[in-house]
């Protein structure tokens, strides 16, 4: 019996990656060990929900046509400028050409240039050696420079909370500019909770809370409205909760069990956060709805 | 995809002509292999509007680069090489305020996307969003190693585009695909 295999070996089988002769060694191995055959059944089992996972991503529509045109507008726009910057090139190679083109006077000239110059630099070097030789005592004038690298960074945290406090007051009146605060309103409460790593025995998970209190806000929002809600959009609506509602009950069973993992607690808050995003999405469609009906 | 092909025959006589501007197979490239470098590109960039403006990118590139670039058979490594580099630089160049203008011409466009849409579609969204927070939790080069996989790309492609040993790759994928089950299946129980 041949060796059994292992996990770069059998992935390159089952992606054809492998020469003949390997190949039939390794189909003639999984027949024969029923560990191998094992792996290999997770190995297509796990597959195909990678498959599935990214199916959604891969199969989204490609806007063919108008990256065909905005990439042939691109590429008429580089051909033009290459046209023209040959034209300028050409001027400036003239240019350039009468320039160094010099005769023995004008090399008479630039040699002379070049000494003085030179004469110049060494001076300049031997007077910041004085220099540097009196100054030497210098070092306490530097040490101020610290605190004011401090003052200078300190308005900065003002700023910062000033933001905090402003998606605080964006919460609860879900209007037409909802949209653009939207991305930063609940993730701060995410970043709170991410320096604390889930270890308590769950209960309620910390960040939950303000998760719901955000939820609950935005039902009443919607709920308060005067007027009743058109009933495509309804139906529509009370569909798309329940499919995010089953998304939350089945990441949250997820972080119950997996109480120290912080992954299975991302993946819970991701889905409150996509049920907060769909109520702000109701109460948006119901301002911009009702002055129309 | 019936109707993406559709599309691309109808899109072919209304070129601009590229024929005359370069070789043949500057056009041949991008009816082959814009896809996947869009789709690569959105992938990282996650947003539509960004993957357009990174595809754009590449494929002017390519034209700047035609006689440089590596022959067929490696030229859709190539491409979706620079297009995981000017996506990352895409990413990296993004100032806040950008993000947020994107997220709100995004968020406005799913406001009416989303109240004539079917069920379908906000699901397809859902499902687009938790495999990529999943994809988010695995290591580089592990990551871009399974992105090319699922595009079909062959371990020597993928080597080719990342700057890896041909001899890693299988146990590159073989890690990745593993990790994202295990990370996967905690979105909620779907093993």
């Amino acid at each position: 019996m041949t060796r059994c295999l292992d996990e770069a070996r059998l992935q390159s089988y089952f992606d054809g990656e492998l020469s003949i002769e390997l190949m039939e060694s390794v189909t003639s191995h999984l027949a024969s060990c029923v560990t191998c055959a094992a792996a290999a059944r997770e190995l297509e089992e796990e597959t195909a929900l990678l498959t599935s996972a990214l199916s959604a991503e891969f199969e989204a529509s490609v806007p063919t046509e108008r990256l065909r045109e905005r990439i042939d507008a691109v590429v008429l726009g580089d051909r033009i400028e290459i046209a023209q910057s040959t034209q300028r090139s050409s001027g400036l190679s003239a240019f350039f050409n009468s320039i160094l083109n010099f005769g023995t006077q004008r090399t008479l000239g630039y040699a002379s240039l070049a000494v003085v110059l030179a004469f110049a630099a060494v001076m300049g070097i031997v007077r910041m050696k004085n220099g540097k030789e009196i100054a030497s005592n210098g070092p306490e004038v530097q040490k101020p420079q610290p605190p004011q690298a401090i003052a200078s960074t300190s308005p900065v945290v003002p700023s910062s909370t000033i933001q905090t406090q402003d998606q605080h007051d964006v919460v609860a009146p879900a209007s037409v500019n909802g949209p653009s605060a939207r991305p930063q309103r609940v993730r701060p409460n995410k970043v709170s909770t991410n320096p604390v790593p889930v270890p308590a025995p769950v209960k309620l998970l910390p960040g939950e809370r303000s998760y719901l209190q955000a939820i609950a806000r935005l039902d009443s929002t919607i709920k308060s409205g005067n007027k009743e809600m058109r009933p495509s959009l309804r139906a529509e609506y009370e569909r798309n909760l329940a499919v995010v509602d089953r998304a939350i009950a089945a990441t949250r069973s997820a972080a119950k069990s997996n109480p120290t993992d912080p992954d299975a607690a991302d993946f819970m808050f991701a889905a409150y956060q996509s049920k907060v995003d769909l109520l702000n999405t109701i109460a948006d469609a119901r301002v911009s709805n009702s002055p129309r009906h | 995809m019936n109707g993406q092909a559709r599309a691309l025959i109808e899109s072919m006589p209304n070129d601009i002509g590229t024929e005359a501007v370069g070789p043949l197979s500057f056009d041949e490239a991008f009816t082959l292999h814009h896809r996947a470098v869009f789709r690569t590109a959105r992938a990282v960039v996650r947003d539509s509007a960004l993957a357009e403006d990174v595809t754009q990118e590449v494929f002017l590139r390519l034209y700047r680069n035609l006689n440089a670039t590596p022959g067929e058979d490696l030229l859709r490594a190539w491409l979706l090489r620079v297009t995981l580099n000017v996506a990352r630089n895409t990413l990296r160049g993004q100032s806040r305020s950008m993000i947020r203008d994107n997220e709100y011409q995004k968020s406005t466009a799913e406001t009416g996307f989303f109240v004539d849409a079917p069920e379908e579609d906000y699901e397809r969204r859902l499902a687009i969003e938790e495999a990529r927070r999943a994809l988010d939790k695995i290591k580089e080069p592990m990551r871009s190693c399974l992105l090319l996989k699922q595009q079909g790309l062959s371990y020597r492609e993928i080597a080719t585009s990342l700057s890896l040993k041909e001899t890693n790759i299988g146990s590159l994928v073989a890690r990745g695909r593993k990790e994202f089950a295990r990370v996967y299946g905690k979105i909620g129980g779907k093993r």
